[in-house]
């Protein structure tokens, strides 16, 4: 199987399975709010690939000549750019780009073996998703839990505390604070290994089914593969989830604050409820449904972060892939990867809405 | 004794939101902590540190000791870490002040210690100057004859027997000497720059000072941050204003454009237009001003649509008043405020997102003294330079953290309703 579509399988039939019962079990306006949001995708997506491709297109510089360097001669560079469809008017570009997204058929890679752009991607996606899927789960832990407690004990010390880490966290750039893991961990105390997914001798041991390191170890039962893939992972996972629970703890604080102060709180407080009964029980829930909002927004600094950190940690994903190929001008790669983020992002946003919408019923299209 | 009665937090929060409505900026500014405990400090500590950077990036040559593009001492540098060179060692009362000064005084005899470096050293630099003068045409030759002792010590006391007429020894062994043959003086460094003197934060490993890129990156840092988030508001703020105010078709088109603008990861953008645009900083400052529009954009439209509901602008549309003057007279002035926070944020974004770009290599030409190219480089050799991404990181930090803050100290004070950037 096409190790893409596996990829897309492994989380897309949950997905689905969810969404059914949602649809199945849920209101009629819940049911319709869900179709609308789906359709609504669609020009979401269209509108992001469009951006990527004028991005991709529009601006000077020429694709051809940067692949093939000053030295390629007119006739090679005639053919190449035939071969890609460069020739051809921007209009019949553009859908056949759009076209070929839909496929998933990206094209061939302008460098090396010329594989096709979705193998490489397919290899590529699950290393990106092992290393977020952790690092947001981190970071929704940390940012919730802590954001509220600072939100509880509003200028107190251990609210500054939190605050201050929250900023510095925000201001930390994310490949720097990678670094310095990587200096404290990795060369100074020798805890953790410090680049790569898995280590090297032990990775030739494992069998690839799905591409995600973690699940292939454990699907085959190769416990020694697990426990190297897990120690590869602790450090980008804390790097990527520290930068994004700083933005978290401080969208969940000021929420958290702002509902503690509403009619219904203080009403509750005033008939005896118990403190944590009426912040966790009663405040929190309400807080949280403007927070997921803001959360999925955030999907930008969580994917701009996994660029920067799988590059310091020379993590074998997507963002180090596009990083890659950029440097060696391998135009096609460039676009498809980019493309790929922005169905992520569209994909994301839909999941985000999806989940507002189950905590929210009052919400509607 | 009267006693005050305490005062509630809800009466606190409708006094100060009754006065915030008649007072200007100054005022409003050092009222703030009274009324409502705002943390105005915040924004002092910010302030000065704002202050200060644009300062260093401004003459950033004042603060500097060195070219941060030179190469100024020896690689690998620890900070302030005394370099060992070989160093040229005579006799206080003569005049000789460096290896070419050696050429006027015929064959002369330099004291080494045997299996040292420095007798190699000084063969190759009066080599290397005999060839300079033959270059310029001059008939100078530097002839010297090596005479070898066991111990610095030793060729020291051979210089002040008269044995040698100079010694070439050790910097940091003859600094340990130095009080025991006073009448010795350490006339400099052998090869020429590699002068035996510490850095404070040490050299990376082309030997360039890492404080002096450090501070000259202050100016790179800046200038990236400021005209990107100057072109975006350029473009964001009439944008916004515009869609806000019309409204209808154009506006949707905009919202939903911008909306997708912003979604969009911004430095993968900025990856891709960067990599399409070709290294230069002009095109790293376009790239990421197009990621920040979209922050304008969503904040003065917000604004402008709700201003534009209020009731003086119903009574100036009454009055008769063009929509250019609505716009220009009665919208403009209150979303300014807000624009001028967000552009404190977006300095610092603007500046984390440049430093991100080159540190994966994209954007700047490598030799620029830019604290993303500093940390790439300081990479390559985490294992044995830690102070190479200590401090560009640090700087990068402090940067952010004060742009970030006075933004948000400022939001704070003039609107502490508004939250969401």
């Amino acid at each position: 199987m096409h190790p893409l579509l596996l990829t897309f399988l492994i989380f897309g039939v949950p997905a689905a399975i969810a969404l059914v019962y949602i649809f199945v079990r849920g209101t009629s306006a819940m049911r319709r709010y869900i179709v609308t949001r789906i359709a609504l995708t669609v020009p979401m997506v269209i509108i992001l690939a469009t951006l990527v491709f004028f991005v991709m297109r529009i601006l000077p510089g020429d694709p051809v000549t940067s692949a093939l360097g000053p030295k390629g001669s007119p006739e090679v560079k005639e053919l190449l750019r035939e071969n890609l469809g460069l020739n051809d008017p921007l209009l019949v570009q553009y859908g056949r780009f759009l076209g070929n997204m839909l496929t998933f058929d990206f094209g061939e890679s302008l460098i090396g073996a010329h594989r096709p752009i979705s193998d490489e991607l397919g290899e590529r996606l699950p290393a990106t998703l092992e290393l977020i899927i952790p690092a947001t789960a981190f970071a929704l832990t940390i940012g919730i839990s802590f954001g509220t407690w600072a939100a509880v004990r509003r200028k107190r010390a251990s609210d500054y505390g939190f605050r201050l880490y929250g900023v510095v966290s925000y201001a930390m750039p994310i490949f720097w604070l990678g670094l310095l893991f990587q200096l404290l961990f990795g060369v100074v105390l020798g805890w953790a290994p410090i680049a790569g997914r898995i280590d090297a001798l032990i990775g030739t041991t494992l069998k690839r089914e799905t591409n995600f390191v973690v699940i292939d170890s454990i699907i085959t039962g190769n416990w020694a593969a697990l426990g190297s893939a897990l120690h590869h992972l602790i450090l980008p996972t804390l790097t990527l989830g520290i930068v994004l629970s700083g933005v978290f703890l401080r969208l969940t604080r000021i929420n958290v604050i702002e509902t503690l102060q509403e009619d219904y709180v203080t009403a509750a407080r005033a008939r005896g409820i118990r403190a944590t009964t009426v912040t966790y029980g009663y405040a929190l829930k309400n807080a949280m449904i403007p927070v997921i909002t803001l959360i999925g927004l955030q999907v930008a600094i969580l994917l701009a972060g996994a660029v920067l950190t799988e590059t310091v940690f020379s993590w074998p994903g997507m963002g180090r892939y596009l990083v890659e190929r950029i440097s060696s001008r391998d135009f096609t790669a460039v676009q498809s990867t980019i493309t790929m983020f922005a169905l992520f992002v569209a994909m994301i946003s839909l999941a985000v809405d999806i989940i507002y919408s189950l905590l929210d019923p009052r919400v509607k299209y | 004794m009267a006693t005050t009665p305490a005062r509630t937090e809800g009466h606190d929060d409708f006094k100060w939101k009754a006065d915030l409505e008649g007072i200007g900026f100054v005022r409003r500014l050092l009222m703030a902590r009274r009324w409502y405990r705002a943390d105005w400090w915040f924004v002092a500590i910010s302030t000065v540190m704002v202050v200060g950077f644009i300062v260093l990036a401004l003459i950033p040559q004042v603060f500097a000791p060195f070219d941060p593009r030179e190469q100024v001492g020896p690689r690998f540098l620890a900070p302030g870490e005394r370099p060992d060179v070989e160093v040229l060692i005579a006799s206080a009362a003569s005049d000789i002040t460096g290896v070419a000064d050696l050429a006027s005084e015929g064959r002369v005899s330099v004291a080494v210690v045997a299996g040292e470096p420095s007798s190699e050293a000084v063969r190759n630099e009066a080599e290397r100057l005999t060839a300079e003068y033959r270059a310029q045409g001059l008939d100078v030759e530097i002839r010297l004859r090596i005479e070898r002792y066991e111990t610095l010590e030793e060729a020291l006391a051979g210089v002040i027997a008269g044995d040698a007429v100079v010694a070439v020894g050790s910097f940091l062994a003859f600094a340990d000497l130095a009080d025991a043959f006073p009448e010795l003086d350490q006339m400099g460094s052998v090869a020429p720059g590699t002068a035996a003197q510490s850095f404070t934060l040490g050299t990376n490993q082309i030997g360039q000072d890492v404080l002096s890129r450090l501070i000259w990156g202050t100016r790179v840092a800046l200038i990236i941050g400021f005209t990107s988030s100057l072109f975006s508001l350029f473009i964001g703020v009439p944008l916004g204003l515009f869609a806000g105010f019309t409204g209808g078709k154009v506006d949707r088109v905009l919202s939903v454009l911008m909306d997708s603008l912003y979604a969009f990861p911004g430095l993968i953008l900025a990856i891709a237009i960067t990599a399409v645009l070709g290294p230069s900083i002009i095109n790293v400052i376009v790239a990421i001003a197009v990621l920040y529009i979209p922050t304008y954009f969503r904040i003065v439209r917000g604004q402008t649509l709700s201003v534009k509901e209020s009731l003086y602008v119903e009574a100036a549309r009454s009055i008769g008043a063009k929509s250019r003057v609505i716009l220009t007279r009665y919208i403009y002035p209150n979303v300014i405020p807000s624009v001028a926070i967000i552009f404190s944020v977006n300095v610092a974004d603007a500046i984390l997102t440049g430093a991100g770009l080159s540190f994966l290599g994209l954007g700047l030409d490598p030799s620029t003294p830019d604290w993303g190219i500093d940390l790439a480089r300081g990479q390559e050799t985490i294992q044995t330079a830690w102070w190479m991404i200590t401090f560009p990181g640090t700087a990068v930090m402090l940067v952010v953290l004060a742009f970030t803050m006075m933004g948000e100290g400022l939001m704070e004070i003039f609107n502490p309703k508004l939250r969401e950037r």
